[in-house]
């Protein structure tokens, strides 16, 4: 009966896999010119397991009864809440892909696969309570990941992001792995709610080194400064589509990780470990604003985009509180629309062959010969920036709101003045579009799926969004108190 | 045994190892005598399936034709090719021999007379088996020639292929016996079949098993038709091409120890080891090492037949028989054996 | 004493191998060595009675993973003068890095021997099932407690295996000598012989 319950919180995990093994046999029997209809079946399994999903958030279910296989495995609203957000920018990932790989016939069968394999991993990880499920989850992602990355096999660029990612990506694990068997050794667990209570009062030198180590290897995994050297690179190698994946689903589910084991399994030593997420934050803030104000590269600029975001992500865990978690929550599904409907607009951008257009240069005068390209990256840019009428102002305003009321107010000041820097880079975009002489370089035609999405996101981060602040904010706010719940 | 020398006044240890080094003796030259014989049975079966003689002239009925046969390679110089890593030249040939005789000491020739009784017999001989290879690979390296050197390419290739389907085969005897004990399997084997049949040859499940593994037998210990890796109308003699006198003996006897292990496995696993074919008490009069003998005699046989009729398969077709159609065969039987047991005997 | 004996010869084997491993001059060599000390570690995992990894770490990794390796280095061409200067080149910096390795380890042992480390007390998770063999305890953890991690792991190397194939198959069009062996068997003597019987002065048509 245990197992059969178990197996029911899975459902969603359980539907994943087997659609992914499903379609692996179809494409190995079928072959490249399955690959559409491979992509879209793929997009209904993930449509499916949102549905799966979306009740068990609203009804903010948490505690002993959704957690599945001894505690390996937990289905709480907070995961949830993660899932939802990691389908949705899975999805929109799978939508971009097609029509970019087939222009040079580089469309694969197992793209979906892949993909559809790397949204399991990433819900193993924002459901981990167990070590051992974050470090299979984890590598099940970034396994996927890599090969992602490379997928454009004869492309230089995005062998060298292959092999870069898999190089670092192999160098984190290496020392999360250390870190956690750290963890066992001071704590005799890997259980996350063993671990917070062997770690409840005074915490050894050694125990110290384990959540350095553990916080460091996730750190790797959502770009935070100063683990973000791969990031540039490997954004701007990989294809654009998997770029646009990079940018959204897994910062997701690493976010969410982050904020599971640090303030449920570390969370007795939250005074530990909240100097250093809030050097990490600020850290990121900066270099994210200053590195990119030299790139000419727009999927270099993004990479650097993403850093910085992550950074005020960061700010709301500082906090330690249930309204910064909440308001984590709200940025990164505000985060993950803005980024994809960037990365959906760049994508957009094609010359007259149907090539990509990456170059900042390039997308010159855009506003003048593809207007409603420019007005939605424009949209993006302005939100992304944080400017008060689109819906990325609210992200941040709930996430310095918290830390405000956490009486953070420096660390929300220098947030603050650190967002004006950032505002430069995107704003920069924006003037090159509507202000420069046109570079007459964009002139490729773009799908209606690809339009469609574009539009979807971008009413999202319009000031129409505000619409819906009182019900994102509720669920987030369920979401984040299951968390703590868990954790008391 | 270890009793016995107790007995004799000696403390525990000394007798389990006196014991221990008895029994190893006890095993290994009889079984250099068998693979003496054994030489000049598989003569003779290809001789009588070709309308020739066969080995007639030493000794009665050309007995003695293996033993004047080693004679004479014993007194061979041993030459060792100038470009030849020395070391390892030599070592290749006593890694083979070694190894094929490591694997007896699971092997239950009748009711406890084992030499090691360990509960994971069968891991124990699949792991031994995995040693073999590499007297093939390091010849092949050492001898600093071409032909050897694709020979020792083509038993790494071959031997790893096929010891991956043997592994799910054995998955599917110790699933059903439910042990990794050989002499747990034998037993577990006694009127498997009906109530009345001694061995798991009488299943439907384990049936089509039996057959991979006989098939793969041959291709692991490069039996024909799976001779890839000595094809003689290709690399010559293959790995052995460059060995001369004892050295080659060495490989010579390793072979057939392995062959004749791989027919004890056949008789163990599927044929119900000592026990007699049929469960009935009458049976049981003769000894279980007979019926053994009876069995694994009846395997070589087999093995000689194919050797003489079969010809000799294509290098590209023994890969894809090993991974195309004997690995998918043999974890689709793994689902459908253990699928079955969760159904009646665990469900 | 017989324990005590196969446990030094095991365990000088190991060490003496693995040194080996590092200074032997031939690459080839040197995967030999390892072979061996992989061989000798099984041996010493018997010892402690834990003969089920034992066979694994033969089956696996002598049985597998060290004949391609050796696979591998048997067709490398490898420059040894070249690699002798790099290694003269290093020799400071991997003396020194040694040398922080075993202080540490010193360092730590020290610390913990001298109980001022406190480590955590296991969660008897893992505890081996009284009375049964290790196969059966291992089992009983991997295929109970540890099944859905036992799962995803399989799907972890799934993805692995899928990546490799995706970023290194090549379709080559139809090799030379393939066969269609359904086609092969199908085939009937009738297919492919006629029986006739030409006039005198003219030529069969093919």
């Amino acid at each position: 009966m245990e197992l059969k319950q178990s197996l029911g919180l899975i459902a969603p995990e359980i539907l994943l896999s087997i659609a992914s093994l499903v379609l692996l046999l179809v494409s190995a029997w079928a072959g490249d010119k399955a690959s559409r209809a491979i992509s879209v079946v793929a997009c209904f399994v993930l449509g499916a397991c949102f549905f799966i999903v979306a009740p068990t958030v609203c009804a903010g279910v948490a505690g002993p009864d959704v957690v599945a296989f001894n505690g390996l495995f937990t289905a709480d609203a907070f995961s949830g809440f993660a899932k939802l957000l990691i389908f949705a920018a899975t999805g929109a990932a799978l939508v971009m892909a097609p029509k970019f790989f087939e222009r040079t016939n580089s469309m694969m069968p197992e793209f979906p696969v892949l993909i559809l394999l790397a949204a399991l991993g990433m819900c193993l990880m924002v459901s981990a309570t167990d070590l051992m499920t974050l470090y299979i989850g984890l590598e099940l992602n970034s396994l996927a990941s890599y090969v992602l990355a490379a997928f454009l096999r004869n492309d230089e660029r995005s062998a060298e992001a292959g092999i870069k990612y898999f190089v670092l990506g192999a160098l984190a694990s290496g020392i999360l792995l250390f870190g956690m068997s750290l963890t066992y050794g001071f704590t005799g667990s890997t259980d996350f709610g063993t671990v917070r209570a062997a770690l409840t009062g005074d915490m050894s030198t050694g125990a110290m080194f384990a959540v350095v180590f553990v916080l460091a290897g996730l750190a790797f995994k959502i770009s935070a400064v100063p683990f973000h050297m791969w990031t540039p690179d490997v954004y701007e190698g990989s294809p654009t589509p998997v770029t646009a994946f990079f940018a959204t689903a897994p910062k997701v589910a690493a976010v969410s990780l982050l904020m599971r084991v640090s303030l449920d399994a570390f969370g007795m030593q939250a005074d530990a470990w909240r100097q250093i997420v809030l050097f990490v934050a600020l850290a990121s803030i900066v270099v994210g604003a200053l590195g990119a104000i030299g790139q000419s590269n727009i999927k270099r600029l993004m990479a650097f985009s993403s850093i910085n975001n992550v950074g005020f992500i960061l700010i709301g865990l500082v906090t330690g509180t249930v309204q910064g978690a909440s308001a984590m929550l709200v940025y990164l599904a505000i985060y993950i629309a803005m980024t994809a409907g960037s990365f959906l607009a760049i994508i957009m951008m094609k010359d007259e062959a149907g090539a990509p257009v990456e170059k900042i240069s390039d997308i010159a005068g855009l506003s003048r010969t593809k207007p409603a390209l420019a007005l939605c990256l424009a949209m993006m840019m302005f939100s992304l920036a944080g400017i008060p009428p689109l819906f990325g102002f609210w992200g941040k305003f709930v996430v310095f709101q918290a830390a405000v009321e956490a009486n953070l107010v420096a660390l929300a000041a220098i947030g603050i003045a650190a967002s004006v820097i950032g505002a430069f880079y995107y704003l920069k975009i924006v003037k090159v579009m509507y202000f420069d002489e046109p570079a007459d370089v964009v002139k490729g035609q773009s799908d209606w799926a690809h339009w469609a999405l574009l539009i979807i996101s971008t009413a999202f981060i319009s000031p129409l969004g505000y619409l819906l602040t009182t019900w994102l904010g509720g669920i987030a706010d369920k979401a984040a108190a299951t968390l703590f719940l868990v954790a008391a | 045994m270890t009793a016995f020398f107790e007995s004799l006044g000696m403390n525990y240890e000394w007798a389990w190892f006196v014991a221990t080094i008895c029994g190893i003796l006890l095993i290994a030259l009889p079984l250099m005598l068998a693979v003496a014989m054994i030489i000049y049975v598989d003569r003779k079966i290809w001789a009588a399936m070709a309308l020739r003689r066969g080995p007639n002239v030493v000794g009665p009925f050309g007995l003695l034709q293996s033993f004047a046969d080693g004679l004479k390679v014993f007194l061979q110089e041993t030459i060792i090719p100038s470009a030849a890593n020395k070391g390892l030249f030599l070592i290749a040939p006593i890694i083979t021999f070694t190894v094929a005789l490591m694997a007896w000491a699971v092997m239950p020739f009748a009711e406890g007379a084992v030499l090691a009784d360990i509960n994971v017999g069968l891991l124990y001989i699949l792991a031994i088996s995995s040693l073999g290879v590499y007297g093939v690979v390091i010849s092949g390296w050492a001898s600093n020639s071409k032909y050897p050197f694709f020979s020792a390419l083509r038993a790494a290739a071959q031997m790893i292929s096929y010891e991956v389907s043997i592994g799910f085969i054995l998955i599917c005897v110790i699933l059903w016996a439910g042990t990794n004990n050989l002499s747990d399997i034998v037993m577990a084997q006694k009127g498997a079949g009906l109530g009345i049949v001694n061995g798991f040859f009488f299943n439907i499940l384990l049936f089509p098993m039996w057959v991979l593994f006989l098939i793969s037998g041959m291709a692991e210990t490069a039996r024909a038709p799976f001779d890839l890796t000595e094809a003689e109308s290709e690399l010559v003699a293959g790995y052995q091409t460059e060995y001369s006198s004892m050295a080659f003996a060495l490989f010579w006897l390793g072979e057939y120890a392995n062959v004749l292990l791989m027919c004890a496995l056949n008789t163990t696993l599927f044929f119900g080891g000592w026990l007699p074919p049929l469960d009935i008490g009458i049976l049981y009069v003769v000894p279980g090492f007979i019926w053994w003998l009876l069995k694994t005699f009846f395997f070589f046989f087999v093995f000689s037949w194919v050797k003489a009729t079969v010809p000799r398969f294509r290098y590209d077709q023994l890969m894809r028989l090993g991974w195309k159609i004997f690995l998918p065969m043999s974890l689709l039987f793994v689902v459908l054996v253990s699928g079955y047991l969760m159904l009646t005997r665990y469900g | 004493m017989i324990h005590t004996i196969a446990f030094y010869i095991f365990a000088a084997m190991v060490i003496a191998s693995g040194a080996l491993v590092i200074t032997a001059r031939n690459p080839v060599h040197s995967v030999l060595w390892l072979i061996l000390a992989f061989f000798n570690a099984a041996g010493l995992m018997v010892l402690v009675g834990a003969e089920f990894i034992a066979m694994l770490l033969v089956i696996v990794y002598v049985g597998a993973v060290a004949v391609l390796f050796l696979f591998v280095v048997m067709m490398l061409e490898i420059d040894f003068a070249e690699m002798r200067a790099g290694f003269v080149k290093y020799f400071p910096l991997g003396v020194l890095l040694a040398l922080i390795l075993v202080s540490e380890m010193i360092l730590g042992i020290g610390a913990y021997s001298a109980g001022s480390m406190h480590l955590g007390t296991a969660d008897g998770v893992g505890t081996p099932l009284m009375g049964e063999s290790n196969i059966r305890s291992i089992g009983a953890l991997l295929y109970g407690r540890y099944l859905f991690l036992f799962e995803s792991a399989g799907l972890v190397l799934l993805v692995a295996m899928v990546g490799a194939i995706v970023l290194t198959h090549r379709e080559r069009g139809t090799v030379r000598g393939h066969q269609n062996i359904n086609k092969q068997v199908r085939r009937r003597p009738g297919d492919a012989t006629v029986n006739t019987r030409p006039e005198v002065g003219k030529g069969i048509e093919l």
